[in-house]
C-alpha cells in the first residue's frame, strides 16, 4: 500500500528552471525567443488586492518575478515591454473549472439493460481514481479563451459523472499537456450528476450512492490502517480501486470540491458534509445568497460562478414606453407583466450581488468560470462590481483568494518577488469597461493580444443564409413535373427576383421573402387563367435547396434544385 | 399457501371473465308521476310541492296543480329536489374505459385533419363507466375525440341506451385543437422560438385546410355536390365552413384564445371555445367576440407558477361575469360523475349557485342547440332529470332517482356494488 | 472500528433538529373542529411558541401575539396528507427494483410553488413519498408546509419516524419487468423480491450482530461485515425504525405483503392507495395496518377497474385506520372536499370524514402525538374555514403552520413563487395541469427507445 500512499500525497510540480528548454514557447512562432528576460516599464503595479505601485517595473526571468518596484535596474539582455499607462496584476485564477481538459468520447456502452442497476462504476460516472492532470490538452481552446482574459492558472477537473475523478492545478500554457501540470490530486471533484439510465439516475440515487461509498471507504481504510500495523491473523483487505482512491478524503488529507449551482445543490453538499464530515468546497455556486448563514457555518470556501442571466436594463425600458402612451390606462395584461418583469428583475439583481453579499458576510470566496463564456466574462464581472463588490475585492476573488484556498499562495496570486510570473497586462484599469488585456504572461512567458478593435454595426438580423444568385428547380406534382429557375438579387433580408415557371412558360415577380436561417421564403401570382398564389419554401444547404412548392387549394409539392456555379 | 393460491385463482377468474360481472339490471319506461317535490325548473323558477309527469320519455306535465293520469307510477319525491339532468360539456366518456390500456382507448385516431372521425361510432354502450356517471346525475356528456389539428367529429350522448343510436341527444360537432404557443408542460423544454414556429406552421395548416374546405363548398355548391370525388375529411368540413355545424375549438392559454377569435371572426365559423383555462385573462375579448364557452376541469392546477391559486376555481364566474356564455366540462372519463363538483366550485369562487347550475345544465344545451330538449325541467323536453336529498353540488348530498330519456333508472354501479357485496364481507377474517 | 459505529449511529439520525421559528396566535370565537373531542362552539385556540396552548372561552392573547376573529368561521387542525409528491426535486429511482438507501428527503424542494397552493387548501404537513417504480422504493419524507424557508432541512418535520415506500403490481412490474427484463415481471416476482431483501437484510443484521458480540474481546482479529446502506436500511425495517408505507392495489397483494410481514416481525404497515382493500378490509383491520386512499379515483388502469368510492367507508366501518390521500398537486388543494366524498359513499359522520385527513394521517405517520386534532400541547397547526369544510361552499381562509400564518386569504398577492426564473420569457408560457400521477415520475427514461 506504500505505493498507493505515494501516489496520494499531493505532488508539488514547481515547474525547475533550466529543465524546460524553451523550445516553441511563443504562440505564433515556432521560433524560440531570444530572450527568457522580460522587464514590464513604467506600469501601475497592483502587487495585491490595495496595494499599488505607480510607475514600477517588473522583471521577470526564466519564469520568476525576480524583482518588483520603482526603482529597478532593467539588465540589457532584457525584453522591455514598455507599458507606460498600462496596469498590471497577478494573473487570475479561476477557483474551478474545465480548462484545458479534454471532454471523454461519448462512449456508445452496449446497452444492457439488465444491468441498470448494478451498472460498472465507470458507467455509473463513479471514477474517482481519475486525475484531470491525465485528460490534459494545452491546445484546448479553453486555455486559449481564459488566457486572453487574464486567467493564468485553473483548478481544473475533470467532466462528467457524480465523482468525475481528483483536480489538477494547471497553467494556461505550456510546451505540451503535462508542462501545464502545476500540483496534481488537490480535490476530489464532486457533483450531483446522474449516471443517466443507470443507477444512480437522479439526485436521490446520487445522494445515496455517495454515503454509500464514503461509509464503505470509511470502513475499509480503517480495516487496512489495522492490517497494516499488524496484518498477523488478519484477513487480506479485499483490494478496490474505487474505495482506496477515496481514502484520502476520509482521512481528510484531500478536499471534495462540489459543483453546486443552485440553492438546492448547495444545500445539499452541505448535508452530505454535514453527514459524513468531509473536508468541501464548494464551487461555481450560482444561487447561495441564501445559504450564507448555512455555508459560513460549515467553513467550506466558495467559488462563485460568472455565468450569470443576463442583465437587464430596467429603467431604460420604462422611459420608453411613458413616451409613448402616456395618456393610456395600463390594461391588466400590462400591469401584471409589469410586476412579473419586477420580480424577474429582483431575481436578476440577486444574482449580481452575490459576491458582494459574500464579501460583506465575511465569507472566503474566489471565482469559478466553469459555465460561464468567455465572451461574457468581463461583462458579468463589471457588472457585479456595479452591484456591491469592490474592485479590490473582486481581484482579490481572482488572485490571492482562490490561491489561498487552493493551497497556492506561496507560488501565485501577488506580484512578489520568486512568484511564478503569471501576470496579466491591461491598457488601462482592468475594472474599467473599455480595459484591454495586451499581455498575458504565464510562467514567464508573454501572450500578445492586439487591443479591440471598435465593433463593426452589424446589419439588421442579418443572420440569413446568403442565397443571391440563379437556381435551376424541378418539382413533382399530381399533373406532373415543372421545372425552372428561381433568380434571388440583393443581400439577406433585402431579395427580390423572379421565377419562371415551366408550366406555362411565365416568369413571374417574387415577393413576400422571408429569410429565416438557411431557409428563403416567398410567394408569387401564377395566372392560370385565374391568378392562383403560390409559396415557395427552399432550405438551403450550400448550393443545393430541398423544399416545397404549395398552391393553397392543391396541397403542397415536394421541390429540389441547385445554384448555378458561375454566379 | 394452497388456500391462499385457491384463492387467488378464484379472483383471477373473477377478474378475467369479470366483464360480465355484476350485471346492473335494465331501467323501467312507462308513465311516471313525481309528487310532492320541490322542482328546480332553471329555467321558470322554483315550484314548491310540485309533480312531474313523465310519459313516453318526454316530460308530460310540470307543475303545482297537475292530474296525474291513470295507471303512472308514482314516486313520492316528498323533502326531495328534482334537477334537469347535468350535462358535461367535455369528456371522452364512452371512448375510453381503461386509460393506461391502449386497448381500452378509442379516442385518438392517427391522423392530423380527420374530421370525419365519429366519436359516436366508437361509443361503448356497455362501459361500466356510464352507470358510474348517471347515478350521480349526471345524464347526458359530450364526448370528444383528441389528438391532431381536427381530431375528428364529437357527439353529445345520453348515459342509458344499447347503440350509440339509443344514446344520441342531437348534436354532433366538429373538434378543433387550435395551435397552441404555449408549452404542454413541465417537460416541455422546446425553445421559445421552436413553441412559436410550430405554432406558425400549425397556424398555416390549419388555414391551407380551411381554405382547401372553402375551395371544396365554392364547388360543391356551384355543382350541387355532383361529381365531387370521395374527399371525407372535406364532406366533414362542409358543414362547419357552411355555419351549419358547431366547430368545438380547444383552447387554453390567454395569447391563443385571442388569436383563435380573431381566426374565429375572420373565417365566420360558428364555434364553441372549450377549455379556456386562462379564459379569465380575455374575457373582455371573448365577451366582446359573442363565442360561448365551455369551460373545464375547474378543479385543477394554475396554468402558470406565478398565477393566483385560485384562478382555475373563479375562471368560470370570472368569464360569466364579463358577459360569457359559460358551460362548465370536466374533461374526464372515470371522473365525470364530478362534474356537480366542478360546478360547486366554480359557484363558491365567484360564479354564484344559480349561474352554476346553469352551466351545467340549460346554457351547454343551448350552444348544443339542443334547449328544446334538455337543460330544464319544461312540459315536452325530453325526461332528463334526477331526485335529490338536498343541494346537488354539495358533497354530501344523496341522488335518489334519475331519468334519461324517461327511462328510471337503477341507482346502481360498480361502486355501489362492490359495497353491497363488501361492506360487511361475509366470510370475514375466519373462514 | 469504533469509527463505523459512530458512523452508523449518525446513519439513524439523519434528520438534525433545526431551530424553527414558531409563533403565537389567538383564533377567536370560531367553532372548533377538535376531531377528537368533539365541536366546540364559540372557542377559542390559543397557540403560543407554536404550540396549542389552550382551547377555551374568552382566552385572552399575550401581548404582541396574532389575534385572528373566527366568529362565524371553522377552526379545525391543519391538514394532513399521508401520499404527496409536492416539494421534491426527483421523485422516482427506478433503476433498480430494490432502492431503500435513498431518500427523497435528500432532493427537498421548498421553491415548489405547490407547496403554497397545497396550504391554500388548508395542508399543514405531507407525507412526501418516493415514487412507485420499485417493488422496495426510497425512503420518504415528513414535512411540514413551512412555505417561505429556502433551506431544505426547514421544511422537515424534525423527529417524525422514518417512513419507506414499497410497491407492488403494475408499477414496479412494468418497468423492471416489461423495462428492462429483471424481475419482477409479475405480482409472484414482487413478493419473490421483497422476501429475498429481507432475508438479506437479516442475515446482514445477524452477522453485524454477531461481530459486535464478538468485537467486544479486544484480540478479536475479525473482519466487519462489509457495510451497505441498503442492506442498513432494510435492517432498520426488521428492527421496527421504519414503517413501510406501500403501493398496492389488488386485494391479492396486499393480502400477501402482511404475509410477509408477519414472517419477518414486521408491523408498522401502512398500505397506499389500496383501492382493493374494502375486500380484505378484516384482514387489514386484524393485522392493525392503515390504508390511504383515493376518495374516488378509479379505472385509471387495470388493477384499479375494479374499485369503489365506497372504499373509504367499508375501511373505516370495518375498523381500519383509514385516511384520503392526493398523490397529487391537484387533489392536495381539497383534500376536505375528497374527505366529504366519504359522506356521500357510505355516510361517513362529520368526525369520521376529517379524521381521514387529520388524525387518522398522523396516526399513519407516526405523528399523532403532535399533530393530526386540536388539542392543548399539540403544534399550533390550523386551517380556518368559511363555510363547514366538508361542505362544497367551504374556503379555506387562514393556514398557520407552527402558530405562523403562511396562507391568508385576506393577504394573499398572485405571484408567490420564491425564486422566480430569471429567465423565462413571462407572456408565453403555460403550465398544463401537472399530470396526476407523479408516482411514475423520473421513470420516463425506461419507457423511450425500447
Amino acid at each position: 500500500m506504500r505505493k498507493r500512499d505515494s501516489l496520494f500525497r499531493s505532488v508539488i510540480l514547481t515547474l525547475l528552471i533550466g529543465l524546460v528548454p524553451f523550445i516553441g514557447w511563443s504562440q505564433d512562432s515556432d521560433l524560440k525567443p531570444v530572450t527568457n528576460k522580460y522587464a514590464i516599464k513604467n506600469a501601475t503595479i497592483v502587487q495585491a488586492p490595495g496595494k499599488t505601485i505607480q510607475n514600477g517595473t517588473i522583471l521577470i526571468e526564466n519564469g520568476i518575478i525576480k524583482a518588483v518596484g520603482s526603482s529597478v535596474t532593467i539588465p540589457a539582455d532584457a525584453w522591455v515591454v514598455d507599458a507606460d499607462s498600462m496596469f498590471v496584476y497577478a494573473g487570475f485564477i479561476s477557483g474551478l473549472s474545465n480548462i484545458g481538459v479534454k471532454k471523454p468520447e461519448d462512449k456508445d456502452g452496449g446497452d444492457d439493460r439488465k444491468l441498470t442497476g448494478t451498472p460498472t462504476d465507470e458507467r455509473a460516472g463513479i471514477t474517482p481514481g481519475n486525475s484531470a492532470r491525465e485528460m490534459l490538452n494545452v491546445s484546448d481552446k479553453s486555455v486559449d479563451d481564459f488566457r486572453k482574459l487574464g486567467f493564468t492558472a485553473s483548478h481544473s477537473v475533470p467532466h462528467n459523472g457524480m465523482l468525475p475523478g481528483t483536480g489538477t492545478i494547471i497553467i494556461l500554457g505550456g510546451d505540451n499537456d503535462q508542462d501545464m501540470v502545476v500540483k496534481d490530486q488537490v480535490t476530489m471533484y464532486s457533483q450531483f450528476s446522474g449516471a443517466g439510465g443507470v443507477y444512480p439516475n437522479t439526485v436521490i440515487g446520487v445522494m445515496a450512492k455517495y454515503r454509500d461509498l464514503y461509509r464503505k471507504a470509511s470502513q475499509a481504510s480503517d480495516y487496512q490502517n489495522k492490517y497494516n500495523a499488524s496484518p498477523n491473523g488478519m484477513e487480506r483487505p479485499a483490494p478496490n480501486a474505487t474505495l482506496e482512491a477515496l481514502y484520502p478524503i476520509v482521512s481528510k488529507q484531500m478536499t471534495v470540491a462540489f459543483k453546486a449551482e443552485g440553492i438546492k445543490d448547495v444545500m445539499r453538499a452541505i448535508v452530505l458534509q454535514r453527514d459524513l464530515g468531509f473536508k468541501m468546497m464548494l464551487g461555481e455556486v450560482k444561487q447561495g445568497w441564501d445559504a450564507i448563514p448555512a455555508i459560513k457555518a460549515t467553513g467550506a470556501p466558495v467559488f462563485l460562478s460568472l455565468d450569470l442571466p443576463e442583465w437587464k436594463e430596467q429603467e431604460k425600458k420604462e422611459d420608453k414606453d411613458d413616451e409613448e402612451k402616456e395618456e393610456k390606462e395600463p390594461t391588466e395584461s400590462e400591469l401584471e407583466e409589469k410586476a412579473l418583469q419586477e420580480r424577474q428583475y429582483a431575481m436578476i439583481k440577486n444574482y449580481y450581488t452575490q459576491a458582494g453579499k459574500f464579501s460583506s458576510n465575511g465569507v472566503k470566496f474566489g471565482f469559478s468560470t466553469m459555465e460561464v463564456k468567455s465572451k461574457d466574462f468581463r461583462t458579468n464581472l463589471l457588472k457585479v462590481i456595479e452591484n456591491g463588490l469592490s474592485e479590490d475585492k473582486a481581484l482579490a476573488a481572482l488572485t490571492t483568494e482562490p490561491a489561498s484556498i487552493l493551497g497556492l499562495s506561496s507560488l501565485m496570486g501577488t506580484i512578489e518577488t520568486g512568484k511564478m510570473a503569471n501576470l496579466v497586462v491591461s491598457d488601462t484599469a482592468y475594472f474599467t469597461k473599455d480595459a484591454n488585456v495586451r499581455y498575458v504572461f504565464v510562467d514567464g512567458i508573454k501572450y500578445d493580444f492586439e487591443a479591440k478593435k471598435k465593433k463593426k454595426k452589424k446589419s439588421s438580423d442579418g443572420e440569413g443564409v446568403d442565397a443571391a444568385g440563379v437556381w435551376n428547380y424541378t418539382t413533382e406534382t399530381p399533373q406532373g413535373n415543372g421545372s425552372g429557375v428561381i433568380t434571388l438579387k440583393g443581400t439577406p433580408g433585402d431579395y427580390s427576383g423572379t421565377i419562371s415557371v415551366s408550366f406555362n412558360g411565365s416568369t413571374n415577380e417574387i415577393e413576400n421573402v422571408e429569410v429565416d436561417g438557411n431557409n428563403v421564403s416567398f410567394s408569387f401570382k401564377l395566372n392560370m387563367g385565374e391568378e392562383i398564389t403560390v409559396d415557395i419554401s427552399m432550405d438551403i444547404d450550400g448550393d443545393t435547396f430541398e423544399g416545397t412548392l404549395s398552391v393553397a387549394a392543391f396541397g403542397s409539392f415536394p421541390m429540389e434544385g441547385s445554384k448555378e456555379p458561375n454566379n | 399457501m394452497i388456500k391462499n393460491i385457491k384463492n387467488i385463482l378464484t379472483l383471477v377468474l373473477a377478474l378475467t371473465t369479470g366483464l360480465a360481472f355484476g350485471q346492473i339490471p335494465s331501467a323501467e319506461t312507462g308513465t311516471f308521476a313525481l309528487t310532492n317535490a320541490k322542482i328546480e325548473t332553471v329555467t321558470n323558477g322554483t315550484i314548491q310541492n310540485g309533480i312531474v309527469i313523465i310519459s313516453d320519455g318526454k316530460i308530460a306535465e310540470v307543475g303545482s296543480n297537475v292530474t296525474i293520469p291513470q295507471g303512472a307510477k308514482t314516486i313520492d319525491c316528498s323533502g326531495m329536489t328534482i334537477y334537469p339532468g347535468m350535462i358535461d360539456g367535455g369528456t371522452q366518456v364512452g371512448l375510453v374505459e381503461v386509460s393506461s390500456d391502449p386497448r381500452t382507448r378509442d379516442n385518438n385516431e392517427i391522423g392530423d385533419v380527420i374530421p370525419h372521425i365519429q366519436a359516436l361510432t366508437a361509443v361503448n354502450p356497455s362501459s361500466v363507466i356510464h352507470p358510474v356517471t348517471r347515478v350521480n346525475g349526471v345524464t347526458t356528456v359530450l364526448t370528444m375525440p383528441s389528438g391532431g389539428l381536427f381530431p375528428g367529429t364529437a357527439a353529445l350522448i345520453n348515459l342509458h341506451g344499447y347503440t350509440p343510436d339509443q344514446m344520441y341527444a342531437g348534436f354532433k360537432g366538429v373538434v378543433l385543437n387550435f395551435p397552441t404557443t404555449g408549452r404542454r408542460g413541465r417537460w416541455d423544454r422546446r425553445s421559445d422560438d421552436d413553441i412559436k414556429k410550430a405554432a406558425e406552421k400549425a397556424l398555416k395548416q390549419l388555414n391551407d385546410v380551411w381554405a382547401k374546405a372553402t375551395q371544396y363548398h365554392k364547388i360543391d355548391s356551384a355543382t350541387n355536390g355532383k361529381d365531387q370525388p370521395y374527399y371525407p375529411e372535406m364532406k366533414a368540413l362542409l358543414p362547419v365552413v357552411r355555419g351549419e355545424m358547431k366547430l368545438l375549438v380547444n383552447v387554453n392559454s390567454a395569447n391563443d384564445i385571442k388569436e383563435a377569435l380573431k381566426w374565429i371572426e375572420k373565417n365566420g365559423a360558428d364555434a364553441v371555445l372549450c377549455g379556456v383555462s386562462e379564459g379569465w385573462r380575455a374575457a373582455e375579448d371573448i365577451a366582446k367576440a359573442g363565442v360561448p364557452v365551455i369551460t373545464g376541469p375547474v378543479l385543477s392546477n394554475p396554468t402558470r407558477g406565478y398565477d393566483r391559486y385560485d384562478r382555475p376555481y373563479a375562471n368560470a364566474g370570472a368569464m360569466q361575469k364579463a358577459g360569457v356564455k359559460v358551460a362548465i366540462r370536466t374533461n374526464e372519463v372515470e371522473n365525470a360523475r364530478n362534474l356537480p363538483y366542478h360546478a360547486g366550485f366554480a359557484a363558491t369562487y365567484g360564479m354564484g349557485k344559480e349561474e352554476a347550475l346553469k352551466a351545467v345544465t340549460i346554457v351547454p344545451a343551448e350552444i348544443f342547440g339542443v334547449s328544446d330538449m334538455y337543460g330544464s325541467i319544461e312540459k315536452g323536453k325530453v325526461a332528463n332529470l334526477f331526485v335529490t336529498s338536498g343541494d346537488p353540488f354539495e358533497t354530501k348530498t344523496q341522488i335518489k332517482y334519475v331519468f334519461i330519456d324517461g327511462w328510471n333508472i337503477p341507482m346502481i354501479s360498480r361502486h355501489t356494488q362492490l359495497y353491497e357485496e363488501y361492506l360487511n364481507r361475509a366470510p370475514g377474517v375466519e373462514k | 472500528m469504533k469509527k463505523i459505529n459512530i458512523i452508523i449511529a449518525l446513519m439513524l439520525t439523519v434528520t438534525f433538529v433545526m431551530a424553527q421559528k414558531k409563533g403565537s396566535v389567538l383564533i377567536k370565537s370560531g367553532t372548533v373542529l377538535t376531531v377528537t373531542n368533539g365541536t366546540l362552539e364559540n372557542t377559542d385556540v390559543l397557540i403560543r411558541d407554536g404550540k396549542i396552548s389552550k382551547i377555551g372561552k374568552g382566552l385572552s392573547a399575550p401581548s404582541g401575539s396574532k389575534i385572528i376573529d373566527a366568529s362565524g368561521m371553522f377552526v379545525m387542525p391543519g391538514i394532513i396528507d399521508a401520499h404527496s409528491h409536492l416539494a421534491l426535486d426527483a421523485v422516482n429511482e427506478a433503476t433498480s427494483p430494490v432502492t431503500a438507501e435513498v431518500w427523497v428527503g435528500d432532493a427537498l424542494d421548498p421553491l415548489d410553488v405547490g407547496i403554497y397552493q397545497a396550504l391554500a387548501g388548508g395542508v399543514t404537513s405531507a407525507h412526501s413519498m418516493h415514487g412507485s417504480a420499485n417493488a422496495i422504493g426510497g425512503q420518504c419524507e415528513t414535512v411540514k408546509f413551512r412555505y417561505g424557508e429556502i433551506e431544505p432541512d426547514k421544511l422537515r418535520m424534525a423527529g417524525a419516524p422514518r417512513t419507506i415506500k414499497f410497491a407492488l403490481g403494475e408499477n414496479p412490474t412494468r418497468v423492471h419487468g416489461s423495462g428492462n427484463g429483471i424481475q419482477p415481471r409479475t405480482r409472484m416476482g414482487v413478493e419473490h423480491v421483497i422476501r429475498s431483501s429481507f432475508q438479506q437484510a437479516k442475515e446482514y443484521k445477524a452477522a453485524w450482530d454477531e461481530y459486535n458480540a464478538k468485537k467486544k474481546d479486544k484480540r478479536y482479529k475479525g473482519k466487519a461485515p462489509a457495510y451497505d446502506l441498503r442492506l442498513e436500511t432494510l435492517a432498520d425495517i426488521l428492527r421496527g425504525d421504519i414503517i413501510i408505507h406501500c403501493h398496492s392495489y389488488r386485494a391479492d397483494e396486499i393480502y400477501m405483503l402482511m404475509q410477509v410481514c408477519k414472517d419477518y416481525g414486521i408491523k408498522r404497515l401502512v398500505f397506499q392507495h389500496v383501492n382493493e382493500g374494502f375486500k380484505v378490509a378484516p384482514e387489514l383491520a386484524k393485522f392493525g395496518a392503515g390504508a390511504s386512499v383515493f376518495a374516488d379515483w378509479w379505472a385509471y388502469k387495470f388493477e384499479v377497474y375494479y374499485s369503489t368510492a365506497y372504499n373509504a367507508a367499508i375501511l373505516t366501518k370495518n375498523g381500519v385506520t383509514t385516511s384520503i390521500n392526493s398523490d397529487s398537486g391537484e387533489l392536495i388543494r381539497h383534500l376536505y372536499h375528497e374527505a366529504a366524498k366519504s359522506q356521500k359513499y357510505g355516510g361517513l359522520t362529520d368526525d369520521q370524514a376529517l379524521s381521514l385527513i387529520t388524525i387518522n394521517p398522523a396516526k399513519q405517520l407516526g405523528i399523532a402525538d403532535r399533530v393530526g386534532s386540536l388539542e392543548e400541547g399539540k403544534e399550533g397547526d390550523v386551517a380556518i374555514f368559511k363555510n363547514h369544510p366538508l361542505s362544497i361552499y367551504a374556503i379555506p381562509t387562514v393556514t398557520i403552520v407552527d402558530g405562523i400564518v403562511r396562507f391568508d386569504r385576506e393577504n394573499d398577492p398572485a405571484d408567490m413563487r420564491l425564486y422566480p426564473d430569471p429567465e423565462e420569457k413571462i407572456d408565453v408560457t403555460l403550465w398544463e395541469a401537472e399530470d396526476h400521477d407523479r408516482c411514475m415520475a423520473n421513470t420516463e427514461f425506461l419507457f423511450t427507445d425500447k
